[in-house]
């Protein structure tokens, strides 16, 4: 019974949704990949994703690992094979909370000033 | 036990449990008819009069109107030009782009240039029900088409109050409605028990309760309009779903001492409350007591029965159930059948359930989409997931949708069993048919993901 709950209280949540469905500034390497500045955590998924049905990138032997090429291996920490089992995960290194940073942002500037 | 899979929610609330709500409608054939004629342009002329009546106007200028009026008198024939309802139909498609004052001018233009044409209490009714759409705070365009009737010696009757009231409440404007219905039992016509049910429903859905049994009192001692059975079912309804099972008793002790006799729609409503608060228990209790009255239990009464027996645990009972209804003489649809599965699916009797798929589909009754997902979530709880897969397959094929809770016991199935790249694919199909949001059915599958790569790590999965 947990786990429902819990999934609605995710997608429930405004500020999970937010940062899934946000367009987001990307960096230039995810850039060259999709090929436009601005997309959303979901959309980069969604993107990936199809790229990696599009170009038949699974392993034939194993459909759950996806062996990369030049372009995908750029956006995923360079890895030659990637199981789909991290993707989501993967790709969430490029999407960053925002609140952290801003934190991270706030932390640094503490030590800086501390130490001045 | 308590919580039941959503799948199963929906089927309930889209075919047996509203069915009460419809219901009080079918109760007033007679009525609709007469209304249909009174608002809608006839049908028969419409085929004899090319220009479709939605794209006659395209602006709302009183001039262009008038002159499309008359180029329209000159091209039609005699026959033609007596029937009143073409006049309406085409007052009607200018009213609902333009003004109220456009409207009545436009109407003064008609009778001046076309002598034979006398307006009738419909279309007065046509700018009635147009001045009451208005979102003007204010009912006094409303009263100034009354007046303008009266004038013209039409008395405003029972069906000048429906034709307000149901303009009225949907354009939401219920406050108005109230004044409006009370201006007419005090100067004209009490309504008739279907505007005023009408309205209850609308009050029922947009105040709370106080303010509607206040309304009905009023009604009661100033206009001697008293609640009917129909009436009482609305407030039942309603406060069943709002989980009062002790109002709703109240009520029903109440219209006993008005005299009423409760009929099947209201005991399925009763029960319908019951269910909702997985009480199967005082359902089986309200159904006898039906029996005792001599009210005789239709197919919704059995399914309410079947479902709330399920839902409570009590499937042998709902079994038997099945078999009484069958001798009874009606034939159980998908709803009682997946009411039922689910009730198998809950008990881990999931094999029953299927077999219960089989029998049904022997029986000429078509499964559901509804029918399929909570089998799947019996399968995939009850760890047949190869079972399950065979299932997705089917769906897959009927192009059916898939709930969230199939969706995400499906999804955590396979990725327990490592077939991540199938999970993708279910994930795919679930985006792609639209059966959930795209976010939905991506925090379903991040998060299940996350969980499996937990879980290996700590050498729980494969």
């Amino acid at each position: 019974m947990l786990p429902q709950k819990m999934k609605k209280a995710i997608t429930d949540n405004p500020k999970q949704l937010a940062n899934l469905i946000d367009l987001v500034n990307l960096p230039s390497t995810l850039r060259d990949f999709v090929g436009q500045s601005q997309i959303s955590h979901l959309g980069c998924f969604m993107r990936v994703w199809s790229y990696i049905k599009t170009n038949n990138l699974q392993d034939p032997n194993n459909k759950n690992v996806v062996n990369c090429d030049e372009k995908l291996k750029s956006i995923l920490l360079g890895k030659q094979q990637v199981e789909l089992v991290e993707l989501p995960a993967l790709i969430k290194l490029h999407f960053p909370k925002q609140k952290n940073m801003y934190f991270m942002s706030f932390i640094t500037f503490e030590i800086v000033t501390h130490s001045i | 036990m308590g919580k039941f899979p959503p799948s199963f929610r929906s089927a309930i609330s889209s075919t047996s449990l509203i069915k009460n709500a419809p219901s009080q409608q079918q109760q007033q054939p007679h009525y609709f008819p007469k209304k249909l004629t009174k608002k809608n342009s006839p049908k028969p002329h419409e085929t004899q009069t090319p220009p479709p009546h939605k794209s006659l106007f395209k602006t709302s200028s009183l001039n262009e109107a008038k002159s499309l009026f008359n180029s329209f008198i000159s091209t039609t024939k005699a026959p033609l030009l007596d029937n009143l309802r073409l006049h309406n139909s085409f007052l009607q498609s200018y009213t609902s782009i333009s003004t109220l004052d456009d409207s009545i001018s436009l109407l003064d233009h008609m009778v001046k240039t076309l002598p034979s044409l006398s307006p009738d209490r419909s279309t007065y009714h046509v700018l009635l029900s147009q001045s009451c759409r208005e979102p003007d705070s204010s009912l006094s365009s409303a009263q100034k088409v009354l007046n303008l009737m009266v004038n013209k010696g039409f008395k405003p009757n029972q069906f000048t109050v429906d034709v307000a009231i149901r303009s009225l409440c949907s354009a939401g404007r219920v406050d108005d409605a109230i004044l409006l219905i009370k201006e007419f039992s005090s100067k004209h016509s009490k309504p008739d028990t279907f505007t005023y049910n009408f309205l209850v429903k609308c009050l029922c859905k947009s105040r709370i309760f106080n303010s509607v049994y206040s309304f009905i009192d009023e009604m009661k001692s100033s206009f001697d309009i008293k609640p009917d059975l129909v009436t009482y079912t609305i407030l039942i309804d309603n406060v069943c779903n709002a989980k009062n099972i002790r109002e709703a008793d109240r009520l029903v002790a109440v219209l006993k001492e008005c005299g009423l006799k409760p009929d099947a729609f209201l005991y399925n409503t009763i029960m319908k409350g019951y269910c909702l608060l997985n009480k199967g228990i005082e359902a089986v209790r309200i159904y006898k007591q039906m029996k005792e009255e001599g009210v005789e239990p239709d197919l919704v009464t059995y399914n309410t029965l079947i479902f709330g027996l399920s839902k409570c645990g009590r499937v042998g009972e709902a079994k038997k159930l099945l078999k009484i209804m069958v001798e009874s003489g009606h034939f159980p649809d998908a709803v009682t059948y997946t009411s039922l599965m689910n009730g198998m699916c809950r008990e881990g009797d999931v094999l029953g359930a299927a077999s219960l798929l089989e029998e049904m589909e022997l029986k000429g009754c078509s499964p559901n989409s509804c029918t399929y997902n909570t089998l799947l979530h019996g399968f995939c709880k009850g760890r047949m997931l190869n079972k399950g897969v065979e299932l997705y397959g089917v769906i897959k094929k009927g192009g059916m949708k898939l709930e969230t809770a199939s969706y995400a016991t499906f999804v955590r199935a396979l990725c327990r069993e490592g077939r991540v790249a199938e999970a993708y694919e279910v994930f795919d199909y679930a985006v792609e048919s639209k059966s959930l949001t795209d976010v939905a059915a991506y925090t379903t599958l991040e998060s299940t993901l996350k969980w499996l790569k937990k879980a290996r790590e700590q050498g729980l999965a494969v």
